[in-house]
């Protein structure tokens, strides 16, 4: 595979951030390049480029339970102007929460739109407790042992061309316990808690635009 | 209470039409209709959650869509069914949404969940669309379970289409409007 038919789609306004880093894991073993997705302007040439490439992978974050509105924004407009062909779609969703539910919804909008627009849907992978990554490898995902070796399959279809089962993300990731689930809510609250004690804000205040009415 | 309704130009008369049923409930009503604001997409600059905590830094249209919703008891997102989620108009306020977040974390049923920054509003997506498929109208029914489940609230999801009758649109008004 070269790099003129695979184009390695990146959904984040993050240039350094966790889908980022997912779809350099890609690039790895396919080639080609990483491309960011505009975040001005007109979307109608981008969406263009989407029909040259034979193979399409979508990496973004999870912003409130799927991908963020400019991705939306590009599928409408490549959607509108039409013209694929068949074109292999594999999708990637990131995000903060250590469940696949959370961020899944990302995945059905790919699927919907290869559907409805002449694409061939051939699987994506969720991948939950992403964003705590904050761009740094794979390696140091919390559930490292299962997701690394599961994503690695997960480029190996993308390589091979072949479809990606659901099963296999899911496989990789159980959700945490109730015990380190309390753990976790402390500790990032606190890490939260810390920031705004820096910046001088009161967590309980009622919310700055709710003040400014009085 | 106020209802604040967000509308996609694109679900046709459906936004009027649901506006005055909840007018008629006696709720006041706020309408923006997203096509014709100027709202950029959120940068996830992280600001909202830190330095400016609570406010997004975006000076846009935006501005003057979230001192309503951080207001308001009830949200309706009114949008096209677009891939089996919303427009991305609609979303790009949604994203954007997330000034109003409580940043902290909680539990609920053993998962890890967030909340809203000490609002109780109640939140409706009513999707437009005809001859959709049951994984379309399934989708977008879970991505409004799952908005719930991360915002902490409560609230529903309805699909319109051109069978959609007074009688249905008034029983949705009654329930925004908790009446």
């Amino acid at each position: 595979m070269n790099k003129y038919n695979i184009m390695l789609l990146c959904a984040s306004p993050r240039r350094k951030g966790t889908s980022a880093m997912l779809l350099e894991r890609v690039r790895n073993l396919t080639g080609g390049d990483v491309v960011f997705l505009p975040q001005k302007d007109s979307l109608e040439e981008f969406a263009m480029t989407m029909k040259q490439a034979e193979t399409i992978v979508i990496s973004g974050p999870c912003y409130i339970n799927t991908y963020p509105a400019r991705l939306i924004e590009l599928l409408e407009t490549a959607s509108r102007s039409g013209g694929f062909s068949g074109q292999k779609l594999y999708g990637i969703i990131n995000g903060g929460m250590p469940y696949i539910h959370t961020h899944r919804h990302g995945l059905t909008t790919l699927q919907l739109f290869a559907e409805q627009n002449h694409l061939s849907w051939q699987g994506g992978f969720v991948l939950g407790g992403g964003a705590m990554l904050d761009g740094k490898p794979l390696e140091n995902h919390m559930s490292r042992k299962k997701v690394v070796p599961a994503f690695n399959q997960f480029i190996r279809h993308i390589a091979e061309g072949s479809s990606s089962l659901d099963s296999l993300y899911e496989q990789a990731q159980t959700p945490p316990g109730r015990f380190v689930t309390r753990i976790f809510s402390k500790f990032l609250t606190s890490m939260v808690l810390k920031n705004l004690k820096k910046h001088g804000h009161d967590p309980n205040a009622p919310n700055w635009y709710l003040r400014q009415q009085g | 209470m106020t209802a604040v309704i967000i509308s996609d130009n694109r679900v046709g008369n459906w936004s009027r039409t649901l506006r005055e049923a909840v007018l008629h409930t006696g709720t006041h009503v706020v309408r923006f209709t997203v096509n014709k604001l100027d709202i950029r997409p959120c940068t996830a600059c992280s600001s909202c959650s830190g330095k400016t905590y609570g406010r997004c830094v975006i000076q846009d249209d935006m501005q003057k869509v979230l001192p309503k919703i951080a207001a308001c008891r009830a949200l309706v997102l009114i949008s096209p069914v677009i891939f089996g989620g919303v427009s991305h108009h609609i979303k790009k306020v949604m994203d954007r949404m997330c000034a109003l977040g409580d940043p902290r974390y909680y539990m609920n049923n053993g998962e890890l969940v967030k909340g809203m920054s000490g609002q109780t509003m109640n939140y409706y997506m009513v999707g437009v669309g005809d001859k959709l498929s049951e994984a379309e109208r399934s989708a977008f029914f879970a991505l409004h379970k799952e908005n719930r489940i991360i915002m902490n609230v409560e609230g529903s999801a309805f699909i319109l289409d051109s069978r959609t009758d007074n009688v249905s649109i008034e029983a949705i008004a009654k329930e925004i409007a908790h009446v």
